[in-house]
């Protein structure tokens, strides 16, 4: 087959392709992360490049007016046809972002993620430990094999009823044995009561066992390695989740998971994500990977399955039928993840198709299980899941809210990271904005928890109507832009990015769709559970939108229910501190397997009721006002 | 032994609007009319008051219309002329009320300016005593233009006036609150957007006694039935407590109903349909009667023959014993 070579600008980095390579799976193969949400489909219009020398065919789609009298077409329906040099400026890359995590801004009437006691009742108890042990050495008489010497001798310490080892281990162990004169130190993963020997180091190693709690999100994911003596967390890194490269949401992703050697992509990328993390992560904290003996993973339903390579084509088509709801343990080998190749990965049992292993992490450790008092759990991600019940029943549904509260789908939309906006105040008078970034950064975009306030505030101060619609009220911060009406946050000239930062109308469409679909669930559930919306004792808030949560902002744009303060508690990625759990406390893992199958599943898209509580909640805060008393006072 | 009706007894009850205002209420008309305030569902007096009884207006339009000959041929030569058509209304026909619509002012018609809209008003006013309902062309940036005029030509007669939609609402409904109008909010066949646009006028100031909700219908065998739900659900909702679904309701009855085949296809072409001038209002007629049904409270009508018909069923709906 032909090959051309491809220069990308500003980076220089030329690579060869196929003749009929699209210039986005180009960039893909370069490394490039494009923004591309529809998949690839040429119908989102993110992913621009500027085609500086040479010739590709296509490139046609949707693109704004504005960038294509600017030359600019799509790659994804751009295909190479001769040697080419393109440029992709740096404004369409999905870019590397730490997620901020665990630093708490202190401010009055906003609720500031809590501190959760992450083993709670549980015993420390991890899933791996590290054993020394000091053998007696083999002589004429005493003629045992070294591997049964070791587990002879490892049975009296070790709490397994079994043990296994790996030929790639046991061909260390003579060697090891000889060269730490019988006294060595046995790293053992624990699974299904018995014990998995992961590593063999001679002489006596005072190092803890370590191990990674991954929080595989649809649009971001977290790695934290924690220290398995102490439950501490020793180091934390977040980034995109780099199959945003085809597309936005679980639905898109399955779609392309089904066509030619999609499923390996997707899964390869997740791996690539989590190993990338992973090398920051030790970067972070000194460890080498050999030392990490096992890995826990809290993923929604797809995501768990693209993980494992499994095909979740069935989950999208009725009657919506994961393969799996519990998933086999792996070795981190078979699937190519960079911790000690024999290590374990464990990946969180789901409830169904849109309940995941995130949500049974998140109500582990919230221990929605262990409760009297009747808690509503919700994770404000791209699926939009909750939880309701108490020790005696729990229930639990997911309303496919969108990535919008993670910045998805929004012009300026980004991540809980430096330069984020997540304070907005509005002047009533001047429509004057004042505003308060993460890290105190020049802004650059604005993150879920700026977004809640953003709207609130753009509604108080009659700039937007109760339909979220743009008033023609008089202030130069409005003005046309390409997809209608749009109000500037923030002008180019204090931005961190050379560019208006602004919020159009049709974002703030987007929002009132994702905190429709929120609040939906939310009557859903107790509609089914017949229970008035004050019989909620306590209401758990997770996700990754930001620091803190403005509770009376939430309530006054209909996100949340209209309940005094108190009863809200933000805990922030809960699905993290799940699989934290879980990697220090045995009994929490078996647990999580119970939670899962005790979790009743409402599938929401039986009947017209969600769809007409859907609709109703369309507006700020809703068509049915006397559900928010305190607002409309 | 006597059979014990089971009794619904509801929460709350529809709103009242008055319709035009009499001389000691700052007006020129010789009646005023209120329209809702039923607490039960349509007719069913053993449950609950039906106050005032739904009022047919008559339509007439300020330019000669484009609509169907049986129909022109029953209404004679007044459609040339909306004061002379507006008297005959109501003197020989029994109009409660006249449904005003100013087809004239569309600029790709005959594109009357605001002022000869206001003055044809003006001169219906001037020739009858029944309280007015007055509504634009459809063109929305023309009627902003006239509905402005003429509501402030008319201040204090109370007209009812239309149409607010979502997109667009705000210059009408400034309009009447500033002249002392009432306001139709017209929405989709949708009880969501009814009631968002319901509660966006009140925000405006705009007092609940003074909208109408126009729920768009459809004319019989051409989808009434959805009509019919939409208007179910609202009526559902205002006497359950809703105050922003409890307005009364207006529909548009003759306009839909010669927008069907069957009440204006010729004999020539359907023999087996029967004779053509009684087939229009025999249409028209049973669509009203199946929207009476579902809670309407004003009926904006054509034909003098389906008015009579409809008044007739009004009036034996109303008897209480």
């Amino acid at each position: 087959m032909k090959k051309y070579s491809v220069v990308f600008i500003p980076d220089n980095l030329k690579i060869e392709v196929d003749a009929g390579t699209t210039l986005l799976e180009a960039a893909q193969q370069a490394g490039i992360h494009v923004k591309s949400t529809c998949g690839g489909k040429g119908t989102c219009g993110k992913c621009t490049v500027k085609v500086l020398n040479g010739v590709v065919s296509g490139g046609q789609g949707n693109i704004p007016q504005r960038l294509r009298e600017q030359g600019f077409i799509l790659a994804c329906t751009a295909v190479v046809e001769s040697d080419i040099e393109v440029e992709i400026p740096m404004e369409f890359r999905l870019h590397e972002h730490q997620v901020l995590l665990d630093d708490n801004v202190e401010n009055e009437g906003l609720l500031a993620e809590g501190k959760l006691d992450i083993l709670g009742d549980y015993p420390l108890d991890p899933l791996a430990q590290k054993f020394y042990v000091e053998l007696s050495p083999p002589n004429l008489m005493e003629n045992a094999s070294d591997y049964s010497r070791l587990i002879t001798e490892l049975k009296k310490h070790v709490p397994a009823k079994w043990l296994n080892i790996s030929n790639d281990v046991l061909k260390t162990l003579p060697d090891i044995l000889r060269a730490g004169d019988w006294k060595v130190t046995v790293t053992v993963a624990f699974y299904e009561g018995g014990g998995e020997i992961v590593r063999i180091t001679p002489g006596k190693d005072d190092f803890p066992a370590y191990g990674i709690a991954v929080d595989a999100g649809t649009t971001t994911v977290v790695v934290a390695l924690i220290d398995l003596s102490t439950g501490k967390v020793l180091a934390k890194q977040g980034t995109y989740n780099r199959q945003a490269d085809y597309g936005d949401d679980v639905i898109s992703r399955i779609i392309y998971a089904d066509e030619f050697k999609g499923l390996e992509k997707l899964q390869k990328v997740a791996i690539d994500t989590v190993n990338d993390l992973l090398d920051k992560v030790f970067e972070e904290y000194h460890v080498s990977i050999e030392e990490i003996p096992v890995m826990v993973v809290a993923g929604n339903t797809t995501m768990t399955h693209l993980f494992l390579g499994i095909n979740p084509k069935y989950i999208r088509l009725e009657p919506y039928i994961p393969s799996a709801n519990h998933y086999p343990v792996v070795k981190a080998k078979e699937i190519g993840l960079k911790i000690n190749p024999q290590g374990l990965v464990f990946n969180l049992p789901s409830v169904a198709s849109y309940v995941g292993g995130d949500i049974v992490s998140g109500a582990l450790v919230a221990e929605l299980d262990k409760k009297d008092e009747i808690t509503l759990f919700i994770d404000i991600g791209t699926n939009g899941e909750m939880v309701l019940g108490n020790k005696d029943w729990l229930m639990c549904c997911a309303c496919s809210a969108g990535p919008a509260f993670e910045g998805g789908g929004i012009s300026f939309g980004m991540r809980a990271m430096p330069g984020a906006i997540e304070r907005v105040y509005i002047d009533k008078n001047t429509y004057e904005v004042k505003y308060k970034t993460i890290g105190d950064k020049a802004p650059m975009g604005i993150c879920g928890s700026g977004l809640i306030d953003c709207l609130a505030k753009l509604r108080e101060a009659g700039i937007i109507d109760r339909s979220g619609k743009i008033q023609d009220v008089d202030t130069p911060r409005i003005r046309k832009g390409d997809d209608g009406p749009e109000y500037i946050l923030a002008f180019a000239q204090e931005s961190g990015i050379n560019k208006d930062i602004v919020i159009t109308e049709s974002d703030i469409k987007n929002l009132i769709r994702a905190k429709g679909a929120i609040f939906a669930g939310v009557r859903i559930m107790l509609s089914m559970a017949d229970l008035p919306i004050e019989a909620i004792d306590k209401i758990l808030i997770a996700g990754g939108f930001g620091n803190y949560l403005n509770v009376p902002d939430a309530i006054r744009i209909g996100l949340l229910p209209d309940l005094p303060q108190d009863k809200f508690d933000f805990i922030g990625n809960s699905s993290l501190k799940g699989a934290h759990l879980a990697l220090l406390s045995r009994e929490a893992l078996g647990f999580a397997d119970n939670l899962g199958r005790s979790m009743t599943y409402l599938e929401l898209s039986i009947g017209n009721a969600f769809m007409d509580e859907y609709v109703s909640a369309l507006f700020l805060p809703h068509t049915d006002l006397s559900l928010f008393p305190s607002v409309t006072e | 032994m006597a059979v014990q009706l089971l009794k619904e007894r509801y929460a709350s009850e529809v709103g009242t609007v008055v319709l035009g205002a009499t001389k000691e209420q700052g007006g020129t008309r010789s009646v005023s009319l209120t329209v809702g305030g039923e607490a039960a569902l349509p007719f069913q007096h053993y449950e609950g008051s039906i106050p005032n009884r739904p009022i047919i207006a008559i339509e007439v339009t300020d330019v000669e219309p484009n609509w169907p000959e049986p129909l022109k041929e029953a209404l004679g030569d007044v459609i040339k002329d909306p004061v002379a058509w507006a008297k005959k209304c109501v003197d020989e026909w029994g109009a409660d009320a006249i449904y005003v619509k100013l087809d004239g002012a569309d600029p790709d018609g005959a594109n009357r300016t605001p002022e000869e809209c206001a003055k044809t008003v003006k001169d219906i006013l001037a020739a009858v005593g029944v309280p007015l309902i007055v509504v634009g062309c459809g063109d929305v940036e023309k009627d902003h233009e006239v509905m402005v005029k003429v509501a402030e030509e008319t201040a204090g007669e109370k007209l009812l006036m239309g149409v607010a939609e979502q997109e667009n609402y705000k210059s009408l409904v400034a309009a009447c609150l500033g002249n002392g109008h009432s306001v139709i909010a017209r929405s989709p066949l949708d009880i969501n957007i009814c009631k968002q646009l319901n509660i966006l006028i009140s925000e405006m100031n705009m007092p609940t006694d003074r909208i109408v909700i126009d729920p768009m219908i459809a004319g019989l065998g051409y989808g009434i039935e959805y009509g019919y739900s939409i208007m179910e659900r609202g009526r559902m909702g205002a006497l359950q407590g809703d105050k922003m679904l409890a307005m009364p309701m207006i529909c548009t009855v003759g306009f839909e109903a010669w927008r069907a085949k069957e009440a204006w296809a010729s004999e020539a072409d359907f023999p087996g349909w029967g004779a053509q001038k009684d087939r229009g209002p025999a249409w028209e007629a049973m669509t009203a009667a199946a929207l009476l049904q579902a809670g309407a409270n004003i009926l904006c009508m054509r034909h003098p023959q389906a008015v009579k018909a409809v008044k007739k069923n009004i009036e034996q709906l109303m008897e209480t014993k």
